[in-house]
């Protein structure tokens, strides 16, 4: 068989063999002709002849190039073994597969979200994302028009600055109103990021600010709603019922500046006129910024560039500059803004598991490989002998682990681009246009390469390089098999095991960690009804109801459901618990002046009467909203324990006033805490405000069922529908569905975590289980030995236990010292459980300790029943 | 590993002089790898050996270097073998090789071979 091109290696290496069989031809014809017999005249020749393979291999090495003939003749020598050890190549090949797939699904997911934030945009390493005030996930948008403006204007440090907000709105003017996600955008928006229109133009630096209704279709959109027409430049489509001129198309793969968001469209910051307050006030903080940083400035620099910038800005304008104003900037693989400030958080904790999953992966393959090395140390020892160096010796052992790590690696390559996939999974059905997922691109094809190597180098050339120390001579004079390869070998095939185990433990106890945090999870009570709840979003606001008109529709959406058989409690609201979506505001206790910087952030929503009561949150003091809490009232507010306790401290909150957003508003009630993103967030306080009297920008519809909430879903679709026929109605889903998503990052952690700790398992147990069953094999003369001189079973049991019970006892205690380091760094991840906590820990070492034993135990058993008269025998 | 280093001494050792004469053995006509070690024997009467773990490298590196070209013919005793015959480059080179020869044998022999009154002056 010919595996590689041998460029005539194979006819050379012929005429060698020709050329030295005639020269001791012509050796045994002369001395047969001096007189000597055929027999002796042969031997006398081929021993004046001396080593005739060595003399080949000297003279091959004269003709140059040699080294790829030698690579492939060492590459065929390799393939060679592994063809005979079938069982090694698939098992190794197959765990390495597994392992290095394990680093490329998550590496391909860090790939997709961090690396990539923004697809299709230009050097995304010198963009920044601003951030006013307080460092939070999902923080709202904290920049107003005017003040971004100056920034932009006046900075030093920054080639461009963009800002934009984005939206849902609906597509109106065809058979049924679609819903899409808009962003207004600053006219700078594509050009900063660096994307080039595939049809029309962009937006022009003199439209930003100007009500001009002009649109730029994304890529997907102008494919799936206007069939890519290649006319669709100039023509006028529909939005919230307001006609509006597409002017461009994005190109493919461009899904906007919001990492993990996917824009439809993009229109300028006021298109239509109506916004002109918010365009000239310094108080309506609605822009998100991102800003890219000149060649040479680093962020640091930028940040304090900016912030010289936003104080000079806040002592102009003190009284639209209340609370904190301090700018921070982040890289946009950990921007705030979108899903990467989560995602950072999850990702690279996992790759290191996977990491350690690796590891753990090459120490059991290098243990099978070096019990292969220890069965063939005859034949090296025999290779030695004849001539071949040390370096001779280890190329096609090394090229056996290269040639495993190369297919695993092929394999793994294959499956990732499958399980790259599977991160969008995760998620829920939700009220965001998330679009996260890996990416199976250069750089993944490259990590990949990156593990096999890494792969390669720990099972291939780590065995190869301790096999052939073995000295040659012992080796062939050693007639006993009791040798087991020499004590170094044997040390080290007990490192193997000892790491492998130590590497397991701390994968246990995490996904351990975690599926309890899971379980806690699912199991806590966030303070409000989950179960019998049904939420529906209206779409007032994108379909271009003025709010008089959306007033009169909600009044009647909330007669028409309220009076639905099945429906206990209807009532409104435009925020739903527990979705990853939260507003802020600041607000202060009225006759408070804030120090320079002093923030009090509060979150806010807006909800309609009897809300309270269709969540059963109790309203601990004061009434919840009524009807009659409208825009003509004065202002109310409900506030829940949290805030009650920061700004009325052992008062009555009943009557005091508070000023959110420029306007004040009387407490009428407390509701007790309730959760507002995740069960095990630190209590943040909330201050409700009446929808009817402040109505927000969503609206939902949320209803208490008296059964099972999924059954009311198309009564209550219909009912609202009976209202006005053209209004979208979507995410229609129970309140238990919405809320998943809050754990959605607790479930990917726990689900890779608990996989992989499978794997480490596995791993650890199979790999003491071969060491021990090869030890074994190798003493059995010596435990016949041993029997024949009198021990008993039980003595040879105890024996063969005995060594697999201190590589556990070692490798537990070296991999516990390791978890308990490893640990503090999912701690912040952990809720309702410590990162020490001890049952957890107990309960994975015994489950550890057993299942190695128990691996033990089947050898020594074998071991204990041989016939000892056979056992001596056996070499 | 020995027996290794023992060969590679004996190639560094003769590899100026072996392969000036092997060229210089087939100066007097083509030969093959036996014959070459037979005519050397013969020639120094029986002092020098040439090891074939030397000869067969150096006719190696000699046809590709291009000092000796090689062709499959019989030999008078009806045996098929691979004779090297040396080419116009490789004259040049036994006589570049030849001359140096001599200016080493004459500066060692000046050394060693020094006349009692020059040295007692």
């Amino acid at each position: 068989m010919k595996w590689f091109p041998s460029f005539g290696f194979q006819r050379r290496n012929r005429e060698l063999k020709e050329e030295i069989d005639a020269h001791l031809q012509m050796a045994i014809a002369d001395r047969v002709a001096r007189g000597e017999t055929e027999e002796t005249a042969r031997q006398a020749a081929t021993r004046e002849f001396g080593n005739i393979a060595l003399v080949q291999d000297v003279t091959r090495q004269m003709w140059g190039g040699g080294w790829f003939e030698q690579l492939g003749r060492d590459l065929r020598y390799a393939l060679r073994q592994l063809r005979k050890n079938p069982g090694f190549a698939i098992t190794a090949t197959a765990m390495l597969a597994v392992a290095i797939c394990a680093n490329s699904t998550v590496f391909s997911w860090i790939d997709g979200t961090m690396l990539r934030p923004i697809p299709g945009a230009r050097d995304t390493g010198d963009l920044v994302s601003l951030q006013r005030g307080e460092r939070n996930f999902s923080p709202t948008p904290p920049f107003s028009y005017l003040d971004y403006r100056d920034l932009r204007e006046q900075n030093h440090t920054f080639a461009g600055i963009l800002a934009y907000h984005n939206d849902w709105i609906a597509l109106t003017g065809g058979a049924q109103p679609e819903r899409v996600y808009i962003a207004n955008v600053s006219a700078n928006y594509f050009d900063v990021l660096g994307i080039k229109p595939v049809l029309g133009r962009f937006f022009l630096p003199e439209e930003e600010s100007r009500a001009i209704p002009n649109v730029v279709l994304g890529y997907s959109l102008w494919k799936t709603r206007y069939a890519k027409d290649p006319a669709i430049v100039g023509k006028s489509i529909e939005v919230a019922r307001h006609p509006v001129t597409v002017i461009g198309v994005a190109p493919e793969g461009f899904v906007g500046a919001a990492p993990g968001l996917r824009d439809d469209l993009w229109a300028t910051l006021d298109p239509l006129g109506t916004d002109v307050w918010r365009m000239t006030h310094r108080d309506s903080d609605w822009l998100i910024v991102i800003g890219r940083l000149r060649p040479g400035v680093s962020r640091g620099q930028a940040a304090q560039d900016l912030d010289t910038q936003m104080h000079h800005i806040a002592v102009a304008y003190p009284d639209q500059h209340l609370g904190d104003n301090r700018i921070t900037l982040d890289p946009m693989w950990r921007s705030p803004f979108g899903a990467n400030g989560y995602i950072a958080a999850t990702l690279p904790i996992l790759l290191a598991f996977a990491a350690v999953v690796l590891l753990l992966t090459c120490a059991n393959v290098a243990t099978l490989t070096l019990v292969r090395f220890v069965s063939r140390r005859r034949e090296l020892a025999i290779r030695q002998s004849l001539g071949a160096n040390r370096m001779q010796l280890v190329r096609p052992m090394v090229l056996e682990g290269v040639v495993l790590s190369i297919v695993a690696g092929a394999v793994a390559l294959v499956l990732t681009s499958w399980t790259s996939k599977t991160f969008a999974w995760f998620f829920p059905a939700n009220a965001i246009p998330l679009i996260l997922n890996g990416s199976m691109d250069r750089n993944v094809v490259i990590g990949i390469a990156v593990f096999s190597l890494l792969a390669a180098m720990l099972c291939g050339a780590l065995p190869a390089w301790r096999s052939s120390h073995a000295p040659a001579i012992e080796v062939l004079k050693a007639e006993s098999a009791s040798i087991s390869g020499g004590s170094r070998n044997r040390k080290l095939l007990s490192g193997l095991v000892v790491a492998q185990i130590a590497l397991s433990l701390p994968l246990l106890l995490c996904s351990g960690l975690f599926l309890r945090t899971l379980r806690n999870l699912a199991a806590a009570n966030p303070g409000f009804e989950q179960d019998q709840v049904l939420t529906a979003s209206v779409g007032l606001n994108i379909a271009g109801y003025s709010n008089d008109e959306a007033q009169v529709i909600r009044h009647k959406i909330l007669d028409r459901v309220s009076a639905l058989p099945g429906v206990e409690v209807a009532s409104l609201t435009d925020w739903i618990p527990m979705t990853l979506i939260q507003k802020r505001n600041d607000a202060y206790p009225e006759g408070h002046v804030p120090h320079p910087h002093e923030s009090l952030l509060v979150q806010n929503a807006e909800v309609g009467p009897r809300y309270f009561e269709s969540l059963h949150i109790p309203i601990l003091e004061g009434r919840e909203f009524t009807l009659g809490d409208d825009e003509k009232a004065p202002g109310v507010i409900i506030v829940d324990q949290t805030a009650a306790g920061r700004y009325w401290r052992g008062q009555d909150p009943l009557g005091k006033r508070l000023r959110v957003g420029g306007s004040l508003f009387t407490v009428v009630g407390v509701a007790r805490n309730s959760s507002h993103t995740f069960v095990n967030e630190s209590p943040e306080p909330m201050v409700y405000m009446s929808f009817f009297q402040h109505p927000g920008y969503e609206t939902m519809v949320q209803v208490k069922s008296e059964g099972n909430p999924v059954d009311l879903e198309p009564a209550v679709e219909q009912a609202i529908h009976e209202v006005n026929s053209r209004l979208p109605v979507f995410d229609v889903r129970s309140m238990r569905e919405s809320t998943q998503m809050a754990s959605s990052f607790a479930v990917i952690q726990s689900a890779l975590a608990g996989m992989f700790a499978l794997i480490g398992l596995v791993l650890a147990v199979t790999g003491i289980y071969g060491l021990v069953t090869y030890r074994t094999q190798m003493r059995t003369h010596e435990i016949g030995v041993r029997m024949a001189l009198g021990a008993s079973r039980v003595d040879v049991l105890r024996l063969v236990l005995l060594q697999g019970f201190w590589l556990t006892g070692i490798g537990l205690a070296l991999g516990l010292a390791f978890a308990l380091g490893l640990t503090r760094f999912i701690a912040h991840l952990l809720y309702g459980i410590g990162a020490d906590d001890p049952l957890t820990m107990a309960s994975v070492v015994m489950l550890l300790g057993a299942m190695s034993l128990l691996a033990c135990y089947f050898p020594a058993h074998r071991a204990m029943l041989r016939n000892p008269v056979t056992a001596i025998r056996e070499l | 590993m020995n027996e290794k280093d023992q060969y590679k001494n004996r190639i560094e050792l003769l590899q100026g002089t072996l392969d000036m004469l092997i060229l210089q053995t087939l100066q007097w006509g083509p030969q093959h790898g036996y014959g070459i070690v037979q005519a050397l024997r013969l020639r120094s009467g029986d002092v020098l050996q040439v090891e074939t773990g030397s000869l067969y490298p150096a006719l190696h590196r000699l046809e590709r270097q291009r000092w000796v070209q090689s062709e499959w013919k019989q030999s008078e005793s009806k045996q098929k073998a691979r004779f090297y015959r040396i080419t116009a480059k490789g004259k040049k080179q036994l006589a570049s090789d030849l001359n140096r020869w001599q200016q080493i044998v004459e500066a060692i022999g000046s050394i060693m071979y020094v006349k009692p009154e020059e040295s007692a002056s």
